[in-house]
């Protein structure tokens, strides 16, 4: 069937290399601003993370007028105010994100009020955000969300304890510099859980109702790399090529999720991180599997590709093809040394029907390939217990 | 050419439908259980219909519809043009195409807005038998 349209919108310049955190101050100039501030948290700064990017940071000519690193994993509304307040107080005019997914989404929420003003709850919706905000640097330190990259920031309403999205093409970074040093560090357990997040990006991308040429083809690829190189970031954790290749997949799944949005198993995910603080890429390890599975009926063509991405097939018959790809993700989970279901990961059993009414009104539904009932979701959630 | 020539006749069409709605057995409960107050913000004609699902509506009607300005703070503004409105109500419009187009805008909590749209499917039916029966036959697309 010819699509009747499609958009496909990346404004990031990305950088990669091994200790390019230490050397991507040339970069600098063409940004604006000189008065850096920088947003991270207490685990990255402690690791010394921050080193090399303030040498850099030194390098451009710019000042580092303050820190704010009280960010914690499921950052929230109330986090982005604070850090608003302290980036107002040092008069930061160029944001220096360094983190993991968290962080970076803490970020760009402060790079909205910075810019917009008001409060960050004021921006939630579609088409509020249609102007170039602040001068962004994000420097990813887990190889997962992509958000250096994407069009949102997902965000917790303390409120309302959910997981809420915020869209513009202008909250992806201005510079993404991708340096795989920075992940050596790294537990196997984040690297596999981070990891997984990326995969179930570049799976859900490919799935998705508003999934479209470039997006396919930024999907595959990351399918491929992932597949082939997670089993060895999270054995060999001081392997830089796996750290690399994991880095990369992850910045190319971004790219395809933020133009093709996600699905069923991120909605889950959002409904579980926002009730029970379930890690992101812990849920959707633990409900990739059985999501394919759900979708299967309406994306079996598109399943069967994937099983070729991870080097499962082709067989031959479609249909064997789909079913190898569910499993190869069922099987890396267990490879990888994640948790096997959602009990482990401490969700309470009484809490699966509340999360399964809080997914279905998530955004990350509408684009999923079926339409989705909260039973059936409650189904997909009980399977994972 | 757009469908609506004045405010007058996109309130007599869409917002004479959404006062018919709102005393539909059907879509009327689900909307009502939202609790939100939503007003569409409509260009070429300007217009704005509110629904007012917050406050107590008369006897037989399960929401109040306000067209024209009013001092309600919505939860929830759409805003579009009166000819993406009118096609959304046929069901002719791709959301999320429309949103990445900047057809339609959205602001407000993204969950109760999606919560809706399985509530107002009906209305794509509707419409146009609401069209037809108003003498306003030439509006159908
Ligand atoms: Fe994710």
């Amino acid at each position: 069937m010819l699509p009747e349209y499609f958009d496909f919108y990346c404004r990031t310049r990305i950088v990669a290399g091994p200790g390019l955190a230490a050397g991507f101050g040339n970069e600098l100039g063409r940004l604006g601003g000189s008065r850096a501030f920088i947003v991270t948290d207490r685990v990255v700064r402690d690791l010394g993370l921050l080193d090399p990017v303030v040498r850099s940071l030194a390098v451009g000519g710019l000042d580092v007028v303050g820190t704010f690193d009280d960010i914690p994993p499921n950052s929230g509304f109330g986090v982005v105010m604070q850090g608003v307040e302290a980036c107002r107080t040092a008069g930061g005019d160029i944001l220096i994100a360094i983190g993991g997914g968290s962080v970076l989404d803490t970020a760009k929420g402060m790079n909205i009020v910075l810019c917009l003003g008001g409060d960050i709850a004021d921006y939630q919706g579609f088409g509020l955000i249609n102007e170039p905000l602040r001068p962004l640097v994000a420097v990813p330190t887990t190889a997962g969300t992509g958000s250096e990259v994407t069009a949102y920031a997902v965000i917790r309403d303390d409120a309302t304890r959910s997981k809420q999205s915020l869209v513009s093409p202008y909250l992806a970074a201005d510079l993404a510099v991708l340096d795989p040093e920075l992940t050596l560090g790294l537990p196997p357990a984040l690297t596999a859980s981070t990891g997984m997040d990326a995969l179930t990006h570049a799976v859900e991308a490919y799935l998705s109702t508003n999934s479209k040429p470039i997006s396919d083809g930024l999907a595959l690829h990351a399918c491929r790399i992932i597949a082939r190189w997670l089993p060895a970031a999270v054995s060999s954790g001081d392997d830089l090529e796996a750290r690399y290749q994991m880095l990369t997949a992850s910045c190319v799944a971004g790219m395809a999720f933020s133009a093709a949005m996600v699905g069923c198993v991120h909605a889950l995910a959002h409904a579980l991180g926002g009730l029970f603080h379930v890690p992101h890429g812990l849920a959707n390890a633990l409900l990739l599997a059985g999501g394919m599975e759900y979708n299967l009926p309406a994306v079996e063509e598109r399943l069967a590709d994937l099983a070729a991405a991870f080097g499962v097939g082709p067989t031959g018959e479609r249909s064997r093809d789909a079913a190898a790809a569910i499993r190869f993700v069922r099987e890396l989970v267990a490879r990888v040394g994640l948790p096997s279901c959602l009990r482990e990961a401490g969700v309470p059993e009484d809490g699966l029907e509340e999360a399964a009414e809080t997914a279905c009104i998530d955004a990350a539904i509408y684009t999923n390939p079926r339409e989705a009932t909260p039973e059936e979701l409650l189904e997909v959630l009980r399977k994972a217990f | 050419m757009a469908f609506f020539k004045d405010a007058a006749e996109l309130y007599e069409c869409i917002g004479g439908f959404f006062k018919e709605a709102a005393k539909d057995p059907d879509m009327g409960p689900k909307i009502r259980e939202s609790k939100l107050i939503i007003t569409f913000e409509y260009s070429a004609p300007d217009s704005r219909i509110t629904v007012d699902a917050k406050n107590p509506a008369a006897p037989g009607d399960f929401f109040t519809i306000i067209t024209g300005p009013t001092d309600l703070t919505p939860d929830v503004r759409m805003s579009m043009s009166a000819d993406i409105a009118h096609r959304f109500w046929f069901g002719k419009v791709n959301l999320v195409q429309a949103l990445a187009k900047g057809e339609m805008k959205a602001q407000g909590p993204i969950p109760s807005i999606l919560k809706l749209l399985p509530a107002i499917k009906p209305a794509y039916e509707l419409y146009p038998e609401y069209l037809k029966k108003i003498g306003k036959a030439d509006k159908l697309i």
